[in-house]
């Protein structure tokens, strides 16, 4: 019976506007994605200063800053100082106004000055702070009597690598970085993922409930079919739908990763390297993570939305569930940060986080075989006692109708 | 071989829907199923259909418990029609008859029988929602009665049908009688229920108040009915004890004779009070054995 309820749940979905939509404005953002790290790039240049050009007015005793920004000039192409010494304030910052310059730099000893018309450029303002800083390093190394030379090797960069060893290895290999990084945007972009869809398909499954009900469907079908059998149904019906939308998603952000040159997922933290490798382990983590999760959660969305009458009052009764849903997400991206801290192993042992947390520590570290298995348990047996305790609830929520009953009335439902 | 539904109780909180009912339908009868708004009627067949579990009692179909015959043997139409709005027809008939048990062609071939059956042939390609309310439900019987059930289930089927449809559906059920199925309604319509059903069960407050084959109740009610129309004085019925008028119409007089009551008297009386034109005997209706009968309960 189950497959022609699964059948029925999923065709008629398909079809559905709503469905198409979805998986349209997805496929869009998907490529889209690809698209914003050139976009990004255009639209930084556009807003950046093409060149500076600072009158400056050395106020001070001694000269400080001025002789160094002078030698910045020459080194600079879209940096221009002119030397005002000799004017008075109001005659250089007429200067600035006269010939829309950059600003005016009043300098006193290490104090610098920016008298600008448009305090709020901020792109602006910042770059000529980073020029007065460079040459404010100068004027300091000069000072202390340091050479070119010296300089240099003070400012060099230090060679940083990451070397993983396990516990039980002997040695380890050198951490590449960028997979690192990319593994990282994976794994939060995959678990985003999984949030959604556990919000997107509970929502659907408590909705079709209700529709159900409120379509007054309900009773030819639990006086045909078992209410367990038509709970399945639909659950296995939407996941099924879910799968698709998720194999249509992820092939079009692959597609378009091996197509561009930067990929969709650099996009999401600017990470211009493309991706290496289909990150097939990923995926597949992601789906068992997903089917354990939307089981899960699918069951007990099923049994709120058999406890309302219409479908405007789903939301009202899902919104405790998006809330465990919400936890284990910032529980995971907690985990993030510690991928073996013990609140994260903790998390990704508790059926409500587990699904998120576990899923992002497997992306991220290495956990222990034993731990993996025991979520993937602890999630199988949270399944069968879930599903077991909504089917009741579903079972005679399905035919109420009229007042939503209270937690008192569900407790009841569940030892009858 | 029959139907039997024995010492079945279902409470609601401290409300007793269902109170110690029994009855039998046996196989192949077409049986009306009657009772007042809040009678009980709908928890009933719940009940028989295993939508709720009884608190007491079972149902039994041909010797066996109902629920483990499997749902292929039964066609049920609930009171509150529904059907998935956003489905084509054709496509929700196979369905129902898919869950029914029926492969995919037979479904497919039921499907285009039935609705040339009810003319509405050239609507299985339109969506559920777009067709009228009295459309929609001549789409749920449909439903019902596509895979051929034994037993069929039918709670309030001519509420909201007009009266050519109406009689579409009495042709159908008179049909499924005829090929041998068993057909349970119920209704608060009773000149349908005259009309076409052997056997009949009232009840009332969950409670059966009359049951058996409607011409043996009419019969034991012991009692007849007068109809009377008379020119001239038609005060004279006062005078005759164990006569009650009913109703005052305006072609006829209708009397409640009581047991007893000779009918003979009661016409000499009639003659001497004036010209009788018409001077008729008969059963009582159902409609009257229902008001009586739901009146001595309350």
């Amino acid at each position: 019976m189950i497959p022609v309820l699964v059948k029925r749940e999923f065709t008629t979905r398909v079809k559905g506007t709503a469905y198409i939509l979805t998986t349209v404005v997805g496929v869009l953002v998907f490529i889209g994605l690809s698209f914003l790290p050139p976009i990004m790039e255009r639209l930084s240049s556009s807003i950046a200063p093409k060149h500076i050009e600072l009158v400056v007015l050395d106020q001070g005793i001694e000269s400080s800053h001025l002789p160094f920004l002078l030698q910045l000039s020459q080194e600079r192409e879209d940096l221009t100082i002119r030397d005002a010494s000799g004017l008075d304030e109001r005659a250089a910052y007429a200067m600035v106004l006269d010939e829309n310059l950059s600003g005016l730099l009043l300098i006193d000893g290490p104090l610098c000055t920016l008298v600008t018309p448009d305090s709020k450029n901020v792109v602006l303002n910042e770059e000529i702070e980073n020029v007065v800083n460079q040459a404010a390093t100068l004027w300091r190394a000069t000072q202390l009597g340091l050479t070119q030379d010296e300089m240099q090797s003070l400012f060099h960069a230090v060679d940083f690598r990451i070397r993983e060893v396990a516990p039980e290895q002997e040695d380890g290999r050198e951490v590449d970085q960028v997979a690192q990084t990319q593994a990282m945007v994976l794994a939060y972009f995959l678990l985003f993922m999984i949030y959604m869809a556990l919000i997107l398909y509970g929502n659907m499954v408590a909705s079709g409930v209700a529709e159900e009900k409120s379509s007054r469907i309900m009773e030819v079908m639990v006086s045909t079919v078992k209410p367990v059998e038509l709970m399945f149904g639909k659950i296995i019906g939407v996941g099924a739908l879910g799968l698709l939308q998720f194999f249509v998603w992820i092939s079009t952000g692959l597609v378009m990763t091996f197509l561009g040159r930067t990929s969709f997922l650099g996009g999401l933290l600017g990470v211009a390297e493309p991706l290496r490798a289909v990150p097939l382990g990923g995926i597949l983590w992601f789906g068992l993570y997903f089917l354990l999760g939307y089981f899960f959660y699918a069951s007990i969305f099923a049994a709120a939305g058999a406890l309302v009458s219409r479908v405007e009052e789903v939301s009202q009764v899902v919104s405790l569930l998006m809330m465990f849903i919400m936890v284990g997400f910032f529980g995971a991206y907690f985990s993030f940060l510690n991928p073996n801290s013990s609140f994260a192993v903790t998390t990704s042992l508790i059926p409500f986080t587990a699904p998120m947390v576990m899923f992002a520590r497997i992306m991220l570290a290495d956990p222990p075989l034993v731990q993996v298995a025991a979520s993937v348990v602890i999630m199988l047996l949270a399944i069968a006692v879930g599903t077991w305790l909504s089917s009741k609830i579903y079972r005679i929520g399905i035919l109420l109708y009229g007042k939503r009953p209270s937690l008192g009335q569900v407790a009841r439902f569940l030892k009858g | 071989m029959s139907l039997v539904i024995a010492d079945v109780t279902k409470r609601f909180r401290d409300v007793k829907a269902v109170d110690q009912l029994s009855f039998t339908v046996r196989e192949g009868a077409l049986f009306g199923f009657l009772g007042p708004n809040g009678a009980g009627k709908t928890t009933t067949m719940r009940v028989i259909l295993g939508i709720i579990k009884s608190d007491e009692g079972t149902v039994t179909w041909k010797g066996k418990d109902f629920g483990r015959w499997g749902t292929g043997f039964y066609g049920y139409l609930p009171e509150e029609r529904g059907l998935y709005p956003k489905m084509r027809v054709a496509e929700h008939l196979e369905f129902l008859g898919r869950i029914h048990g029926l492969d995919k062609q037979k479904a497919r071939r039921e499907t285009s029988r039935w609705l040339e059956r009810f003319e509405l042939g050239d609507l299985g390609s339109k969506r559920v929602e777009e067709l009228s309310k009295g459309n929609q439900q001549k789409v749920q019987v449909i439903g019902t009665m596509l895979h051929d059930p034994e037993l069929i289930i039918l709670d309030e089927p001519f509420s909201g049908l007009d009266p050519v449809n109406s009689a579409l559906l009495k042709d159908v059920l008179l049909e499924a009688h005829d090929r041998g199925k068993t057909v349970i309604f119920s209704s608060h319509r009773m000149d349908q229920v005259e009309e076409i059903c052997q056997d009949i069960a009232l009840i009332n407050r969950g409670r059966l108040l009359l049951y058996g084959n409607l011409k043996q109740i009419k019969k034991s009610m012991g009692r007849q009915i007068l109809r009377l129309s008379l020119e001239g004085n038609t005060d004279f019925w006062a005078r005759i004890p164990g006569l009650h008028l009913l109703q005052e119409r305006a072609d006829y007089l209708e009397f409640r004779l009581d047991e007893g009551v000779d009918a003979n008297r009661v016409l000499a009386e009639a003659m001497e009070a004036g010209q009788v034109i018409r001077f008729e005997l008969v059963e009582p209706s159902l409609d009257q054995i229902f008001v009586e009968k739901v009146g001595e309960g309350a």
